[in-house]
């Protein structure tokens, strides 16, 4: 991966867990960093904007300054929260909460950053989901619903945007120690990590390789994919 | 900073031809449904051309996002004129 000069890339969820990790690397590797947090950042290396993902208004506020620019060449939507808990003891307002960050987010902040993509003639749209889709796990079907619902919306939009130059993927990771999974019980996360292709909890960094070889020019013919990190 | 409606539908018509390579294109053309003359791909590029004309030429932060935007009966884009009306009455406004 080798970025232009003035290359941009928005990162949404900038300021934990896999977000702030590719936010971070993206940085060193010479990208301006356009990052995306519900709340200031008390430091950070690269730009980082307050935006609601979940809130439309709040969005385009945010990115508004970026709808037109052409150095946006790649939007990695890693916004996300999660709820460990059954479908019938789930309160509704996190229910809601859960699809409005994790589904209705991702597809606001492709509306916002889209077009600039379409103007310079391509570009790199990665959203986030979970190894919990193929894997059905218990205790994350609300979860499980925004990420599928992610997967379905970026097959769609991937799309629309090829005529674009425009690639739009979906990454899949199972358990990563990040703040996402910091209260789920280790016993769950060695059953999870137990299921995939290759036993072995994933690492940030894992998560970064599979982004950067997606931002590369010679993946100009990947799109519309979900990669399974791990193996499902 | 005011344009007329014609000047909004030569830029929609000079838009559409560019992009098409349609000769004959008139306040009547179609944008969207059954007998449209661009394909989803191009109508992306010429709702950007239009936004960015709309900011820069009539000052109107124009939003495109409508619940009827794929009505052949109802959306403003279903023809270069609905289009034109649309952003002058914006301008209007």
């Amino acid at each position: 991966m080798s970025p232009g000069a003035v290359d941009t890339i928005v990162v949404t969820g900038a300021s934990r867990g896999l977000g702030a990790h590719c936010a971070l690397r993206l940085h060193e590797t010479g990208y301006r960093v356009v990052g995306l947090g519900r709340k200031p950042a008390k430091s950070s290396p690269f730009e980082m904007r307050v935006a609601d993902v979940a809130d439309a208004a709040s969005v385009s506020a945010a990115l508004g300054d970026l709808k037109r620019d052409k150095s946006v060449y790649g939007l990695i939507n890693a916004a996300g929260i999660a709820s460990m808990n059954l479908v019938i003891t789930t309160p509704p307002e996190t229910v809601r909460r859960i699809i409005e960050t994790n589904l209705i987010g991702t597809i606001f902040c492709c509306q916002a950053v889209a077009p600039a993509m379409v103007k310079r003639g391509g570009g790199r749209i990665i959203n986030f989901s979970t190894l919990g889709v193929p894997l059905a796990i218990k205790g994350e079907a609300v979860y499980i619903a925004s990420k599928a619902g992610v997967e379905g919306f970026s097959r769609a939009f991937a799309r629309e945007m090829a005529p674009h130059g425009v690639t739009v993927n979906t990454i899949a990771p199972g358990p990563i120690d990040t703040a996402l999974i910091e209260k789920v019980p280790r016993q769950k996360i060695d059953e999870v990590v137990g299921r995939q292709l290759i036993p072995r909890q994933g690492e940030p960094e894992d998560v970064w390789n599979i982004v950067s070889l997606l931002l590369s020019a010679e993946s100009s013919m990947i799109t519309g994919q979900t990669i399974h990190v791990g193996g499902a | 900073m005011s344009v007329t409606y014609h000047e909004v539908e030569a830029f929609i018509r000079d838009e559409l031809a560019s992009l098409t390579g349609e000769v004959s294109v008139s306040a009547d053309t179609v944008l969207i449904g059954q007998n449209r003359v661009l394909d989803s791909a191009d109508l992306v590029v010429l709702l950007l051309a239009v936004e960015e004309f709309a900011k820069e030429k009539m000052g109107v932060d124009w939003d495109w996002t409508s619940d009827s935007a794929m009505s052949e009966a109802r959306s403003v884009l279903r023809n270069v004129g609905a289009l034109a009306h649309h952003l002058a009455d914006l301008q209007a406004a």
